[in-house]
């Protein structure tokens, strides 16, 4: 289970997370949906302490971390509990699709380089790229790097996978490659945190969805009740400039 | 004016006696210059407090003074400091004993060290900001992030700049005749003096040392194939 207690961020004066709590289940798949600036890529980033939080409590699986008062270990120790899939993928250029993936296995969780491997690859069969181990990633196309990032973030066992705009990057072509990898994880029952702007898949994947806008959650709850009956005037508005085909009428 | 092509070849001979003394200043003063300069490039990109500011200062310093003045200020200063030192503690050893050569080594690595920290900042620079974000987020220490994923990285970004920094070492190890180290244009310049045709003396050697600035050109090529695969364009 993932806890947010009154996660703030402040860049210079301007204030990005006012204090934002959220609460996630085991095995749930959330998304996180908002215009941009809205903060959500940001949030996602604290989680894993890519962006240090000015204040409040991450709890993933047990481990809780004040992020006012904490050591080094205890940031890798909360890092650990949490895998990131990035817009830009950021494979490890200098490394094969295969030592991407088995990089974290081998020098973080200090597994033999034999065990390493045969999880690797088998995850790399699983996304549909048993036929690229050896590639770099300057090899594969953008669909292919990313779901090389999704293998290398499955390989870590975490307790939350947090994808940030998985698919932003990507050819519109090569968008559904990635999606239906994430579907097809999301249904074993991963816990998932995805911010996206991909609103019919996250209707389709998500089992909750938090709707932020200006630093705050300011509506959340099951998809089909987000979606189809806002209870919020501003997630009415951005759902409508999202799907703009309801806000006229011939 | 007529050549003496037998006396080009005779000299050339007598200069590979001292190839290994211009290598082993060049390959120390590459070395030590690259451990210097690749402390002094991660102490400035991580902002390292009192360290940063110390090596900014040494790299301004030695970078706007000639590398032969390191050299006469390293010959003359030196001994002084050495043997005040020993005389403090008491000790026998006095800077008499120290090699020529000695002196060209340490110099010669205080000035490679400010060019090559440059060199490795610019590597570093090149290697996108995602690349430690992403070692992090699997779980990496930043020092495992450095070691395994950023300075390989930086290494194959700065490959053309080292090879320019070796092959810059590999002729400014001349310099050292000014404090009678014989490499192979003080031998150039002992050889010519038997019978006074220093043109065909340093016509071998420079020669000899486009011959070595060649052999290092290749050796860069080959190892930049190797990083070619990886390092050619695409997103991230």
């Amino acid at each position: 289970m993932i806890a947010l207690n009154q996660i703030r961020k402040s860049f210079g004066r301007n204030e990005v997370l006012r204090g934002i709590d959220l609460t996630v289940q085991k095995g749930e798949v959330v998304a996180i949906l908002g215009p941009s600036g809205s903060g959500k890529t940001t949030l996602l980033r604290c989680i894993n302490y890519l962006e240090k939080p000015g204040g409040g409590t991450i709890s993933i699986g047990g481990f809780t971390l004040d992020c006012r008062k904490h050591t080094k270990k205890d940031v890798y120790a909360l890092r650990k509990k949490s895998a990131m899939v990035f817009q830009q993928y950021n494979l490890f250029r200098h490394k094969t699709a295969l030592e991407n993936v088995m990089e974290g296995l081998t020098v973080v969780q200090k597994l033999s380089k034999a065990e390493a491997r045969s999880r690797s690859v088998a995850l790399l069969e699983k996304v549909g790229l048993a036929a690229k181990l050896d590639a770099y990633p300057s090899e594969l196309s953008g669909g292919q790097q990313q779901r090389v990032g999704i293998a290398r973030a499955l390989a870590l066992e975490p307790e939350v996978i947090l994808f940030d705009e998985p698919t932003s990057a990507l050819d519109p072509e090569l968008v559904g490659e990635v999606l239906s990898v994430i579907r097809q994880i999301a249904k074993e029952g991963i816990t998932m945190i995805i911010v996206t702007h991909e609103m019919s898949f996250a209707q389709d994947v998500a089992n909750h969805v938090v709707f932020m806008d200006g630093g705050v959650i300011v509506e959340q709850g099951e998809p089909a009740q987000v979606f189809g009956f806002p209870k919020e005037e501003r997630t009415r508005q951005f759902l409508r400039r999202i799907t703009p085909e309801s806000s006229y009428s011939i | 004016m007529t050549l003496d092509y037998g006396f080009i070849w005779t000299a050339f001979v007598a200069l590979l006696d001292v190839v290994p003394v211009t290598l082993a200043i060049t390959v120390v003063s590459v070395l030590c210059g690259f451990v210097i300069g690749a402390s002094v490039a991660l102490a400035r990109q991580f902002r390292v407090p009192v360290l940063s500011q110390l090596g900014a200062a040494y790299v301004t310093f030695i970078r706007g003074t000639p590398m032969i003045t390191h050299l006469l200020l390293i010959y003359f200063g030196l001994p002084m400091l050495i043997d005040s030192v020993a005389a403090a503690l008491g000790l026998s050893f006095r800077s008499v004993s120290i090699p020529m050569i000695g002196f060209a080594y340490v110099s010669f690595s205080i000035t490679a060290g400010a060019y090559m920290s440059e060199v490795v900042r610019s590597g570093l620079l090149a290697v996108d900001r995602g690349q430690l974000e992403a070692a992090h987020a699997v779980g990496m220490t930043t020092a495992q992030a450095m070691k395994r994923i950023i300075l390989p990285q930086a290494l194959a970004a700065s490959l053309p700049n080292l090879s320019n920094m070796l092959i810059g070492m590999l002729h400014g190890s001349t310099l050292a005749f000014t404090v009678s180290v014989v490499e192979i244009n003080a031998k150039a310049q002992i050889v010519a003096t038997t019978n006074w045709k220093f043109f065909e003396a340093y016509l071998a050697a420079a020669l000899l040392f486009w011959g070595l600035t060649f052999l290092i050109e290749r050796l860069t090529a080959l190892a930049e194939r190797r990083f070619r695969r990886y390092y050619r364009g695409g997103v991230s």
